[in-house]
């Protein structure tokens, strides 16, 4: 009875699309409706939310049949299960105060209404995600939130880099695409149903095809290595977006994908490694490109890359409760951490260079706070937030019998994580301002304060909250010797520490020459430049070139239509320019007849 | 099945007859209403066929081709009205019986019962289409674009000709109806790969396959708006269903003569695909969209199960109301810019900012977003492709991104940026052009809750 409630909620967020289908609404009013419709719908998801947490009784709903396919039947259907009852919840929460974010940034914005809109049917899209019992489904929400994401990157579409940075995101969201797709043959083909519950029933075997489907999907979604560049480049869109889209709901769907098939995945050990590896790469490696940017919301977009690759570790050493933990906690922080960045850009007239900031503690008391409490939560700082998921899953990583290699990985990753938080911190709120003289900061706008403060108090008290009310099954009691229980402690007070000496010893003194470490750090290690001038220039010249040039226009012209008309063309010349040698054709003419004679009589 | 040929044919009395201010309304709602009569024939209660006569036939296989068919006629001409404003009466009404005989025949074809009827019907489409690609194209190019589009598909089916004729000396009937309980297996010989080869090739060139697609791009970028879009919408599926009709009675030989022409559409689903991101053209590149698209169809009726034979129908649907919207775009955005130039229209999201919301609706349509029904007919494809040989998977995965690039590009190339001077004075969309796109749309809207209609005979 009480999951039913579950389905209202998810309908209510369907009522401004449908009214502003039947163009019912005040343009002015629109954006509050939204914001509103989704507070209501958070309060409402909140009571099966409670009664699943007191009854642990899992739901799956089917309720519209589509059609039948031969022996495959497809119908409209919800699991509320664990996941998506605790992060539907979660989602509207943040999208709430992003929502209500929205309303203070994006205020001039003459389409602000179609930005509310859009913002919405992503968010649908995204519960349709969450909570799809089929994999047919799955890929509707999977393919909504892209497209979404597309139209949101490229908001100012005025401009040449949101252009770019949006068709960027659907080329490797696309890649993702075909290990979805790959893995939806392979289960059809071998399970033959797309249910996620008879997938798992049936338990099949050798699925490492459709599990590195899986793996390959999650990694274009969740911007894994190899197909992350898109991740920081999405940061050419609004801010309400990053926060939205690319920090707390659409970049997880990738690692929620992977949490959904860890039945299939527990017992597939080659897959769990590949995911360890490259999880642990991708934590390190945009840690390591974090280092040196000096766009705020560039850094906490790899910073962003940098948790999911976490969560992908996660996923690697068999945690997957931990890992969705981790998703939950992350969101309420992060979604914060761009929120302050984006009260600072706004207030120092859209500058996102922390090298033109310093000092705003003064000036911005209430986004300084935010902004430090978010970056501690980030870090794993004791009874904040993000310890409750991030030190659960070193320990695990710690106590387990995994790769070496991938935890030291991570433990580095780790420490990069403060370091990183610190340098934020140091060039945006600490020292002498160096922004310029004339600008008018004001932080003091009840949307943009109350949605930050809320994001505040779930960032300190959301990940005791929902640690606690985890199966006390899934994640075994762990017992230690307190130097492991402590290291994840320890590696983020050292990147903390050093990281802040390092910019109080280096703050006056000039990059003469930039060490390769620092071009390797700072270009990305080069991937960018590599895989986005190469590839495409030698794909789009070999489209140039060979398929449009050579062979459309000379081969396959050439060869039939040319080729027959010039030959037609000669010989009706040949035939028609004769010489008159009437005695000669004739000659020809007897040759032929006599040969013909003699053929047909010799046939007798 | 005469209940709507009939009223087709009595369209042109209308045209003739009807007052100058008249013609574009009075055959718009006759030819709509049409349509909507044709809409019964999707009810087929029978697994069998709805037999009307001896002549026609409809199954489920050509009934919604038949509703695509009939749906299309109001659009052409709502779509062309500003395209002949400037010819004198008698030639409008030209144009016009033009577009209505064209309609009569494409009806006659995927009725008919008989494979000679089909065949000369197939053949008597091309002479209408050639007189308006000829006729009222643009530029003097279009000669040469007729002379390709004729000789091409002509060339592919006079064999099919001799092979029809075969076929009926051989079994005594050439009526589909009966050549589906005409079980025997056709023997292994040369002449029999020929028979499958002069078979297809008809099917082939007019789908096109690729490698026999020169006359598409061509033909599409000559030839007037109503041209293009009765093109991709209704003529390249005469291929798909002509093969998805004649394959029951080649086999086995269809086992074997496949894999060359899987090889080719596969091969050049990638290349047309990837021709298209280089394409400054709109039209032309709608065009290579179309050959990449029905390369799907091809390696679909190819492989001969029940899910590609659903994939393939459903995907020409849905691609016959997506590239024919998509050209209806392009010409509207032609009739503005006056060049088929994409970057010379960019940034119009700024002076129309509905057009850009059916642009994008397009091309979302046209890369196959879940969960309308080109999706539907990709997925399919994909999974019988899959299910055949793993490997295809990675030709089509590199196949499905090249089209969310090339449709992704089409929409910013066209939509956004800054937009250029000399759009500063264009005229604002019109409630027809709006009419027409929400026309293409809905259908395509609907036919998502419940594709079931749409999925053919092995449904």
């Amino acid at each position: 009875m009480f999951s039913s409630l579950m389905l209202v909620s998810l309908l209510m967020l369907t009522l401004p699309i449908m009214s502003s289908i039947f163009n019912t609404y005040k343009n002015s009013t629109f954006p509050h409706h939204v914001k509103n419709t989704i507070s209501y719908a958070f309060i409402t998801s909140l009571i099966p939310t409670m009664m699943f947490i007191h009854s642990g009784q899992e739901t799956i709903i089917s309720n519209w049949h589509w059609m039948t396919m031969q022996t495959l039947k497809l119908s409209l259907s919800f699991k509320l299960d664990y996941f998506s009852m605790i992060f539907v919840p979660v989602a509207l929460f943040v999208t709430w105060s992003i929502m209500e974010f929205s309303l203070w940034y994006m205020h001039s914005d003459p389409y602000i209404t179609r930005f509310f809109k859009y913002l919405l049917t992503f968010l649908i899209t995204m519960m349709i995600l969450v909570t799809a019992n089929n994999l047919f489904q799955l890929f509707i929400g999977w393919e909504g939130v892209g497209i979404m994401s597309f139209l949101l990157i490229g908001w100012w579409y005025g401009r040449t880099d949101a252009n770019t940075a949006a068709l960027q995101a659907i080329l490797y969201n696309r890649i993702g695409d075909i290990g979805f797709i790959m893995a939806m043959a392979w289960f059809l083909f071998n399970t033959n149903t797309w249910d996620l519950q008879q997938i798992f029933m049936l338990d099949p075997n050798l699925t490492n095809l459709p599990l590195l489907g899986l793996l390959l999907a999650a990694t274009g979604k969740s911007a894994q290595f190899g197909l992350h560049p898109w991740l920081p480049s999405a940061m050419e869109g609004p801010t309400p977006v990053s926060a939205l889209l690319h920090s707390s709901t659409m970049v997880v769907a990738g690692v929620f994908l992977l949490i959904r098939f860890h039945p299939l995945m527990e017992n597939n050990k080659t897959i769990q490694s590949l995911t360890l590896c490259l999880g642990a790469i991708t934590t390190l490696f945009t840690a390591i490109c974090a280092l040196t940017q000096n766009d705020i919301k560039k850094i906490i977009a790899f910073s962003t890359s940098s948790q999911l690759g976490l969560m992908i570790v996660t996923i690697g050493i068999n945690q997957p409760y931990l890992a969705f933990l981790h998703i939950c906690t992350h969101a309420f922080f992060k979604a914060m951490l761009f929120m302050c960045s984006g009260s600072i850009i706004h207030s120092l007239n859209d500058e996102q260079d922390i090298r033109k900031m310093g000092g705003l503690f003064n000036a911005m008391p209430f986004t300084t706070t935010s902004l430090i409490i978010g970056s501690l939560a980030l870090t794993g700082i004791p009874f904040l937030t993000g310890f409750y998921s991030k030190d659960l899953i070193i320990e695990t990583a710690n106590t387990s019998y995994t790769n070496a290699w991938a935890l030291l990985m991570t433990l580095i990753a780790t420490s990069l994580t403060a370091a990183y938080s610190t340098r934020i911190i140091f060039f945006a709120l600490l020292g002498q301002p160096r922004f310029l003289p004339l600008t008018s900061i004001n932080e003091n706008n009840p949307f943009l304060i109350n949605s930050i403060k809320r994001l505040l108090i779930g960032s300190i008290f959301a990940g005791f909250f929902i640690s606690n009310n985890i199966y006390p099954t899934t994640v075994p009691e762990m017992t230690m010797p307190t130097y492991m229980k402590l290291t994840a402690l320890a590696v983020t007070i050292l990147g903390f520490t050093l990281a802040l000496e390092l910019s109080l010893m280096t703050h006056n003194l000039k990059l003469e020459h930039s060490t390769s470490v620092f071009k390797f750090s700072n270009l990305l290690g080069y991937y960018p430049t590599i895989m986005h001038r190469l590839p495409p220039l030698a794909n789009l010249s070999m489209s140039q070139k060979s398929a449009s040039l050579l062979l459309d226009s000379i081969w396959l012209e050439n060869i039939l239509p040319k080729s027959i008309s010039q030959f037609q063309m000669k010989t009706s010349i040949l035939i028609s320019t004769q010489k008159g040698q009437i005695k000669l054709y004739f000659l020809s003419f007897l040759i032929t007849l006599t040969l013909s004679m003699l053929l047909f009589n010799l046939h007798e | 099945m005469l209940k709507i040929i009939i009223p087709t044919i009595m369209l042109m009395p209308l045209t003739w007859l009807s007052k100058k201010n008249m013609i574009w309304i009075n055959t718009t709602t006759y030819s709509l209403l049409i349509s909507l009569i044709s809409l019964s024939l999707l009810n087929q209660p029978s697994n069998n066929s709805l037999n009307f006569s001896l002549m026609f036939f409809s199954d489920p296989l050509s009934a919604p081709l038949l509703v695509l068919t009939t749906w299309l006629l109001p659009l052409m001409l709502m779509a062309s009205q500003h395209h002949l404003s400037k010819e004198p009466l008698i030639r409008k009404k030209l144009y016009i019986t033009m577009l209505t005989m064209l309609q009569t025949l494409l009806i006659m074809t995927f009725t008919a019962t008989e494979l000679i009827s089909f065949y000369i019907l197939f053949e008597a489409t091309l002479v209408p289409t050639l007189i308006i690609i000829t006729r009222w194209g643009n530029q003097t190019e279009r000669l040469n674009a007729g002379l390709y589009f004729l000789f091409y598909t002509l060339m592919g089916s006079l064999p099919l000709l001799v092979a029809l004729i075969s076929i009926q000396n051989l079994t005594g009937s050439l009526n589909f109806l009966l050549i589906q309980y005409w079980n025997q297996a056709l023997p292994d010989s040369w002449s029999n790969i020929f028979l499958w080869l002069a078979c297809m090739m008809a099917f082939m060139v007019k789908m096109p396959l690729y490698g026999l697609h020169l006359w598409l791009p061509k033909a599409h970028v000559e030839a007037p708006i109503a041209g293009s879009m009765v093109l991709a919408a209704i003529l390249l599926k005469l291929g798909g269903y002509g093969m998805l009709r004649i394959t029951t009675m080649l086999n086995p030989q269809t086992s074997f003569m496949a894999y060359p022409f899987l090889m080719l559409s596969l091969w050049g689903m990638i290349m047309t695909s990837s021709i298209c991101l280089r394409q400054t053209d709109l039209k032309s590149l709608i065009a290579y969209s179309s050959v990449s698209h029905m390369a799907l169809v091809i390696v679909a009726v190819l492989i001969q199960t029940p899910w590609s034979y659903m994939g393939a129908t459903a995907l020409m649907i849905a691609h016959g109301l997506t590239s024919s919207m998509l050209f209806c775009l392009a010409n509207s955005n032609y009739e503005r810019t006056h060049s088929r130039t994409m970057i010379l229209a960019r940034g119009l999201q700024t002076l129309l900012p509905l057009m850009a919301a059916w642009w994008l609706l397009a091309s979302l349509t046209n890369l196959a977003l879940p969960p309308s029904i080109n999706l539907i007919g990709e997925l399919f494809v994909v999974m019988s492709s899959f299910s055949w040989s793993n490997i295809t998977i990675i030709l089509m995965g590199t196949n499905i991104t090249i089209t969310a690039l090339y449709s992704l590009y089409m929409l910013i190339t066209t939509q956004r940026g800054k937009y250029t001077h000399h759009i500063n004075s264009i005229k604002p969309s019109f409630t027809r052009e709006n009419a027409l796109m929400a026309l293409h749309m809905t259908p395509l809207l609907l036919l998502s809750l419940n594709p079931k209609i749409i999925l053919g005979f092995t449904y």
